[in-house]
């Protein structure tokens, strides 16, 4: 018996509000931007817009304020990826090994910066890193070193936002492997210890593959929120010293908000896109092997 | 191949006190079933000598000599766990070999052990297997592998069969009891089921609360109790009981040794009651007979003329009849006091 017409397109009416959103918020967003970096954009006088062909791609390609800014975003991305990671990581089987008041403590506070918006600590660590009366120079001092620049010199600008990028996101990403560390069964370290292995044998073969979904899930969530940083580069450098912090989508920002330059800025909006996506290609191909799904 | 030995052991979780001043003697090369109602701290007494939950004050020694400081992967024990704690995130081969990895011990070495271990346990043709595509049956043969590729001295098994389905539960008691003899290492094998222990055992150790209530070979288990709460435990069905008066001392009769008939029993133990449920087991019939106090006696027989509601008699030859003090404990026939207290049951009128 065939089913009736009716029977057979409920399911896809049920479903068309959902593909109205997505169309309408995210497909064609990204059909527009493409469209766009193939024009000169007149914000003022839509009709003397033309189109360009590969012209923003070719100019933005030798253009040396936004190849900086790609190689910053990827320089930050890297050190801020490896140090959370890693962080995170140490943190998280320190955290779930016991459970007293300290560790829960240190849990709670490690979360703490999740909760506060990123501006507040953009202002509190551009304070606290002032060269001449911020509290880390203070502290420094006792130590005898003096007059280290944070923010203000383009050799240390990047080490300090990447610093203030790392405690921002150690405690949210700890919460997560806390979790998959916690859904390991206890005897599974019991029969590790009566198998002889050592601590280092068992986090390798053990802890690490057994967390490699949570693991994995973050690193491509990292990767794509660090492409795509901005807020704690506004705050606390305005992308400077000369360029030094400038991101990705600072620059377009800059060429949206300063220059007025629309095609420019869609046109780095296209390349975020293309990294973004290559990347998580790549983590797929590299490493799904490795991920034990259960 | 080793013995083991608990001196003066105690154990503390916070406040809660598990375990005190035990001891206890494991014989070398012995099958040893430690049984006992959950909480009586049979596993306790297993993780103490595995090390990995160790004992708050007391020593455990292995072959003579105390393993207290000793890390659980030294100690020449292995374990197969409740839930088997198999590797998921590695191959059956890297299962098993995991452990003798970790001792250093070289690739060709690792495969010819690797391969007599899973041929024991008839797993070959899985080596290359992910664990999450075996059956229970399957894994719970993988964490026997693991075990004996380790060729330990001392064999620790908790519960492991009880995530079986029963009838290959009673395949694998088989195939321990195999392995057992084959190996010819102790083995300390923890469950909370009697019918286990009495089938595997060579001897048993029953625990309640901490405490050791009797450790003996099975037959004397089950035929010379030394307390109410062995006679109770040991046994299925479990002993009948009947209160002999208000101090708490008690008689008891076994179902396989109890009786049943339409009239009263001469010199013999006789009580009158009601049949209140009638199973029928195959070879024989197990009735149910409620007596006048609501006390229930269960007689095993292969008698099948009775029907629920009938009125009946249950007996028992007075030479099968034990006896408990008002402490719990047996009066056996060797007891002074045990013609006093044959005179009791003599003179019950039920």
């Amino acid at each position: 018996m065939k089913t009736p017409l009716r029977e057979r397109l409920k399911p896809y009416l049920l479903l068309l509000p959902a593909f109205v959103g997505i169309a309408l918020f995210t497909v064609y967003p990204v059909i527009r931007l493409i469209y766009l970096s193939f024009f000169k954009v007149n914000q003022l006088n839509t009709s003397k817009t033309t189109f360009v062909g590969w012209k923003n791609y070719i100019s933005l390609l030798g253009n040396s304020a936004f190849m900086t800014s790609l190689k910053n975003t990827g320089v930050y991305s890297l050190w801020t990826i490896v140090f959370t990671l890693a962080i995170a990581l140490c943190l998280a089987v320190w955290l779930s090994q016991k459970q007293d008041h300290l560790s829960k403590f240190t849990q709670g506070a490690a979360f703490m910066p999740h909760v506060i918006s990123s501006v507040s600590i953009g202002l509190v660590f551009s304070q606290m890193m002032n060269p001449t009366y911020g509290l880390f120079n203070n502290i420094l001092a006792v130590f005898g070193v003096r007059g280290f620049q944070w923010l203000q010199s383009s050799q240390t600008a990047m080490g300090s936002v990447v610093f203030v990028s790392v405690w921002k996101s150690i405690g949210y990403y700890s919460l997560i492997i806390i979790g998959a560390l916690q859904s390991i069964s206890p005897s599974i370290y019991e029969a590790a210890a009566l198998d002889n292995a050592g601590t280092w044998a068992t986090m390798k073969k053990i802890t690490i593959p057994m967390i490699s979904p949570q693991l994995f899930f973050t690193l491509i969530v990292m990767t794509i929120g660090s492409f795509k940083v901005f807020d704690t580069i506004r705050i606390l450098t305005d992308g400077g010293p000369n360029n030094a912090t400038s991101s990705i989508v600072y620059y377009i920002y800059k060429q949206v908000f300063w220059e007025y330059n629309i095609g420019r800025a869609t046109t780095a909006g296209v390349f975020l896109l293309i990294i973004v996506g290559v990347l998580t290609g790549v983590y797929f191909a590299l490493l799904s092997k490795r991920v034990h799904y259960q | 191949m080793a013995s083991i030995t608990f001196q003066k052991v105690t154990k503390k979780f916070g406040d809660n006190i598990v375990i005190e001043n035990l001891d206890l003697e494991i014989k070398d090369g012995s099958f040893t079933v430690l049984v006992g109602p959950s909480g009586c701290g049979k596993t306790t007494l297993l993780r103490m000598i595995a090390g990995i939950g160790p004992q708050t004050s007391g020593s455990v020694l292995i072959d003579g000599k105390d393993v207290t400081q000793i890390a659980p992967g030294k100690r020449g024990v292995a374990m197969v766990f409740q839930n088997y704690a198999i590797y998921p995130t590695m191959s059956v081969r890297d299962n098993i070999e995991f452990g003798l990895k970790n001792n250093k011990i070289p690739k060709e070495k690792r495969d010819m052990l690797v391969r007599e271990a899973v041929e024991k346990v008839g797993m070959t043709e899985y080596l290359d297997r992910q664990p999450g595509t075996l059956s229970g049956g399957q894994r719970q043969r993988i964490a026997l592998a693991r075990a004996i590729v380790k060729n330990p001295s001392v064999f620790l098994m908790d519960e492991p069969l009880s995530n079986l389905d029963a009838k290959l539960r009673v395949q694998m008691r088989v195939e321990l009891i195999e392995l057992h003899n084959k190996l010819k290492t102790t083995f300390v094998y923890v469950t909370h089921d009697q019918v286990e222990a009495m089938s595997m055992a060579d001897t048993i150790v029953l625990m309640n609360k901490g405490k050791i209530m009797q450790e003996a070979k099975p037959t004397a288990m089950y035929r010379d109790p030394d307390n109410l709460f062995t006679a109770r435990f040991i046994g299925s069905p479990a002993m009948n009981m009947k209160k002999l008066n208000e101090n708490g001392e008690i008689l008891g009769f076994r179902p396989e040794k109890a009786k049943i008939g339409r009239t009263p029993f001469e010199n013999e133990f006789s009580a009158k009651g009601t049949i209140i449920a009638k199973e029928t087991l195959g070879s024989e019939v197990q009735y149910s007979v409620r007596d006048k106090d609501s006390d229930i006696f269960i007689v095993k027989t292969e008698d099948e003329e009775y029907e629920m509601g009938n009125e009946v008699y249950t007996g028992c030859d007075y030479k099968n009849i034990y006896i408990f003090d008002s402490k719990e404990q047996r009066v056996r026939d060797k007891d002074p006091r045990y013609p006093e207290y044959m005179e009791k049951v003599r003179a019950l009128k039920l």
